[in-house]
């Protein structure tokens, strides 16, 4: 991104410049970089596993064994389902996150009409929802926004799919809910407390090609006043697999080198009820990711980049009837650090801490109707090589209605304004109805104004930030529907978004590259959503497909955004009979264009990669489970970006315990 | 049977050899003879190559893919230099440099180590000396400035030999009557080395951010375009006594971006104009020859004179396929062709 002169010296920044080039994609992977004084990190991270063990011991002790039929859930983000009648959303739980790869990219990329673009397997991973960029679709954490500060965007391979209970993906706008970046969707994180006698322990173990070694561990502690939830994952691999059919001039084969890459996470979620009326929840969650960057040819500098977060969030219930209240403090820390070159110890960085505090209200006006105000502050503190130290205050406020007229008719209404000296700030709202035509039929309807906001990189990268930008906008419109029958449900929907100032670097005149607020994209498709599930006998059958048509267009040059495929489909299917399940994935991804100009010949091809696995329930403790999975079953050749090839055939084991 | 059939390939193919090789002297060494490369930096995903005939009748969009498809050039593709039959082909973001057939494009070797961000090169007595930008300042403050270096590569074997280490920045790399000339720019110096013994010898001052360069008439002329207000200059350097006199540009061509000498005129370029001065001009021109309309996005980012004509590369957003533009002499558009991502070079294969 910085560039002090590309054009007459090729000193620092210039490649870094021109990675910048990959204009909407925000320069991720030149601030592809993190903090994190390792040694200081893992300490911090084995204090914390004490701490939890200890909390372990004292909850356990209070606890009795049984499991009760009251299944009392407490979700962590109520104005997800409160407010998403009109949307669109995609519910993965705990067992088709278990079916598949650890990190997320893989779980979204074979369950959900999301594009990934991929550095390489397990490399950054940036998303297209819908057509937009990487910074457009918002990672949602219990319900905070968790998208980076610095440069606006989530890597979908820094975090693995166990550390949570479910993830939900919605299609469509949400920034009158969850703010910046709810553009193109929100990827939603949650971790549900149960307040319910049980005590349950989950270990999965996984072992796989190139040494591809998965822990994840969960516990669940609780009873009708405390619930807690502790886990622990670790996901690595060196990663070191065979490009298919490639060879080096020298006719050596090709591999995948410098990819290795290893992730941690701990997480511990506490519940505690009062009363009836009052509660407090504190979910916590530390994670470092330490990765190299793979290479597109042999003879690179090798680099890495090692990343990392910690956020806590503190959260009050209090119902009172027809009143309710919800009060949220979130503290979350978010670094980088990269070493250009992994064999000397000089790297840059940037780091954020972010505070946050949010009070939702909410009150039942008549039966029908409710209606929730949010009022919002959040204090983002960034220091980093290229941007420097910098403070940015942002206040909200927020009004949600909810309207059910009916059973069959529900209508809800949002708005919401920002605060801030930074940027100014759009009036964002959100307006959606859902009918129910009888049994079969449900027509949902949703307009809204989203936006994301500039990053941190995008103000105050030295040189070539800009203090002027405007938010990115969009205005949304789309119209759903749900066709219901026995055990098929068919979700059908159409949008059309037009998003205006969207950011680009430019190169500028005196050679520095700098955002600006230059594009204008209309973006418009179809996502499809099946589901079916049948039994027959012992027998169960199950089957999902996404498929996603879309067209993304710049406005002045009516050409294709690169890397957004027009076509997109997934489809699996699960057979399960007594002991014994098995499935059957696969993800067709059409063609990218991989540059702006549409250049038919610089383009990413289409392909299709599907995976199989069998698992074996051997019945000891409450369920042991072997299980063998055939990765890229066909030995698909392909890439996911140009000159990163992925893995051909691939195999992965798994023993998952319960007890 | 198999044998047989190799026997009649191998015949026919002798037959078609030794046919060719009767044919006379005159005719193109390669597809790729008579004509000039456009070297297209390219982004992270690599760079490529054009070709265009001199006449400019015949255009390859990808001369490297076409003749290699299975190998990359690499990533930020910088600088072309010949020697002999062979082109070189400086890739500095992947630390290596394609040795191929100037005239096929066939990839016959790579300079592989020894090598860190590499830059330009010239060849003297059957050895490169290739410029190396080594680390930056703003990963490596300490040394970043200081550590740049020029590898020396044995032409025979295609590998670095050794390395004369400078203590400054290096960029742009010249052979003059047995010394090599190279611009510290973020310095204010011009770099002499003697590649016989190796040795640094006393710079020359030219002012901070010196770039292209050439040599006329026993003299030095170098293009520099400081930040801020400071004005660009054309600085000439007498190599006999390394003497310096400057012509100095008015505020309107801040910014100069390109110098090339052709006939006895210096050609430079600022903003989106080609201007030209004599040798013995004293003064800059500010009337254009040629102005290239060029989008938003756009500015200059390869520039040279050859052949009368102008050739002029739009750097353009780095995303897209760009354009160069061919004039000639008088600023008349010739020829307009669409190249790679970044193009940044013309390098004439006559």
């Amino acid at each position: 991104m910085l560039v002090v002169n590309y054009k007459t010296t090729a000193r620092p920044g210039e490649w870094e410049g021109k990675q910048q080039d990959a204009s909407q994609e925000t320069c991720l992977y030149n601030k592809y970089r993190t903090l994190g004084k390792k040694s200081v990190e893992i300490m911090t991270l084995k204090k914390l596993f004490a701490f939890y063990l200890l909390l372990l011991c004292q909850i356990m002790s209070a606890q009795n064994d049984s499991i009760t039929n009251l299944k009392a859930v407490v979700v962590s983000d109520s104005n997800l389902k409160k407010y998403s009648t009109s949307q669109s959303v995609l519910k993965l739980n705990d067992s088709v996150i278990n079916k598949n790869e650890a990190l997320l990219t893989d779980l979204l990329n074979f369950n959900s009409t999301i594009y990934f673009k991929e550095y390489g397997r397990g490399m950054l991973s940036t998303v297209a929802f819908r057509g937009t960029t990487s910074s457009q679709t918002a990672v949602i954490w219990n319900g905070i926004n968790i998208n980076s500060q610095m440069n606006g965007s989530t890597d979908f391979n820094t975090i693995s799919g166990s550390d949570y209970n479910s993830v939900s993906v919605k299609a469509g706008g949400g920034s009158v809910i969850y703010g910046s970046g709810a553009v193109g969707g929100t990827v939603h994180l949650n971790n549900d407390l149960g307040f319910y006698n049980r005590f349950e322990n989950n270990l999965k173990l996984d072992y796989g090609s190139f040494n591809t070694i998965g822990i994840n561990y969960k516990t669940n502690i609780s009873n009708e006043k405390w619930s807690a939830q502790i886990g622990f994952s670790k996901n690595s691999s060196t990663n070191d697999y065979k490009y298919l059919n490639q060879y080096t001039w020298k006719g050596e084969q090709r591999w995948n080198q410098n990819g290795q890459y290893d992730i941690i996470t701990m997480s511990a979620n506490l519940g505690y009820k009062f009363d009836t009326k009052n509660s407090l929840k504190l979910y916590s969650q530390t994670s470092n990711t330490d990765r190299n960057t793979s290479l597109i040819t042999e003879t690179e500098t090798k680099s890495k980049y090692v990343n990392g977060f910690n956020r806590n969030l503190l959260e009050y219930d209090g119902d009172f009837g027809k009143f309710k209240t919800n009060f949220k403090t979130a503290y979350i820390f978010e670094n980088y650090q990269y070493y250009a070159d992994n064999s000397t110890n000089q790297y840059t960085f940037g780091k954020t801490e972010s505070f946050i505090t949010k009070a939702d209200l909410g009150y039942t006006l008549f039966k029908s109707t409710q209606i929730n105000g949010i009022l919002d502050y959040n204090r983002t503190k960034g220091f980093g090589s290229g941007f420097g130290d910098n403070t940015r205050e942002i206040s909200s406020a927020a009004l949600l209605v909810k309207q059910d007229f009916s059973k069959d008719w529900k209508n809800e209404f949002g708005i919401r304004k920002e605060f801030t000296d930074n940027y100014k700030s759009p009036v964002l709202f959100s307006l959606g109805s859902s009918y129910q035509f009888g049994k079969l039929y449900n027509l949902k309807l949703n307009l809204s104004r989203n936006f994301r906001i500039p990053t941190f990189n995008d103000l105050y990268w030295e040189q070539g930030g800009n203090p002027d930008l405007k938010p990115e906008s969009s205005y949304q419109a789309e119209i759903g529907n749900v066709f219901t029958y026995k055990n098929i449900s068919l979700t059908q929907t159409f949008y059309y978004i037009k998003i205006t100032d969207l950011l680009r670097w430019v190169p500028g005149s005196n050679g520095i590259w700098t955002p600006q607020n230059t594009d204008k994209v209309n973006t418009y498709g179809t996502e499809t959503l099946l589901s079916w599930k049948q039994q027959y006998g012992k027998n169960y059958f199950g089957a999902n497909a996404t498929y996603a048509y879309t067209v993304s267009k710049d406005i002045a040059t009516d050409k294709q955004l690169f890397f957004v495929p027009f076509n997109k489909v997934t489809a699996a299917v699960s057979y399960s009979r007594n002991n014994i399940s098995a499935y059957y994935q696969f993800l067709y991804n059409g063609f990218v264009y991989t540059q702006a100009d549409n250049d038919p010949n610089e383009i990413v091809d289409a392909y299709l990669v599907s995976n199989i696995g069998i698992d074996y329930d051997f019945k000891f403790l409450s369920s042991f489970k072997l299980g063998f999975q055939i990765l890229n079953l066909w030995n698909e050749n392909y890439e996911s970006l140009e000159n990163r090839p992925m893995p051909g055939r691939n195999f992965n084991m798994y023993l998952n315990l319960k007890f | 049977m198999k044998l047989t059939r190799l026997f009649l390939v191998a015949l026919s193919v002798s037959l078609f050899v030794s046919c060719s090789n009767d044919d006379d002297n005159n005719d193109p060494k390669g597809v790729y003879d008579n004509g000039f490369f456009i070297l297209n930096e390219g982004n992270s995903g690599g760079g490529s190559v054009s070709f265009a005939s001199d006449d400019l009748a015949t255009f390859t969009a990808d001369v490297y893919k076409t003749a290699n498809p299975t190998d990359i050039a690499g990533v930020y593709l910088q600088n072309i230099f010949f020697d002999g039959d062979k082109a070189y082909i400086i890739a500095g973001g992947s630390n290596v440099i394609n040795v191929v057939n100037r005239y096929t494009f066939k990839l016959i070797a790579k300079v592989e180590t020894g090598l860190a961000n590499p830059r330009y090169g010239v060849v003297k007595d059957g050895k490169a000396y290739v410029t190396n930008a080594n680390t930056y300042s703003y990963i490596n403050p300490a040394t970043g400035n200081t550590d740049d270096y020029i590898a020396i590569i044995d032409l025979a074997t295609n590998k670095v030999e050794s390395k004369i280490e400078l203590g400054a920045t290096a960029n742009r790399i010249l052979l003059e009557n047995n010394k090599l000339y190279i611009t510290d720019s973020y310095n204010d110096k011009v770099l002499v080395v003697n590649p016989a013994t190796k040795a640094l010898e006393t710079p020359i001052t030219i002012g901070t951010s010196g770039d292209s360069m050439e040599v006329k008439d026993g003299v030095l002329y170098v293009l520099r375009a400081p930040y801020g207000d400071n004005r660009s200059e054309i600085v000439k350097v007498k190599l006999s006594d390394k003497s310096v006199t400057k012509i100095t540009f008015p505020e309107s061509l801040d910014r100069a971006g390109y110098l090339d000498i052709y006939n006895d005129k210096v050609y430079y370029t600022s903003n989106n104009s080609v201007y030209a001065i004599t040798t013995t001009a004293t003064a800059a021109s500010t009337t254009a020859i040629a102005t290239a309309s060029l989008p938003e996005d756009g500015s200059i980012y390869g520039f040279a004179v050859k052949n009368d004509k102008i050739y002029i590369a739009d750097g353009g957003d780095f995303g897209s396929n760009s354009k160069a533009y061919i004039y000639n002499l008088s600023g008349s558009l010739q020829k307009e062709l669409t190249v790679g991502v970044g193009p940044n070079g013309f390098y004439f294969n006559d």
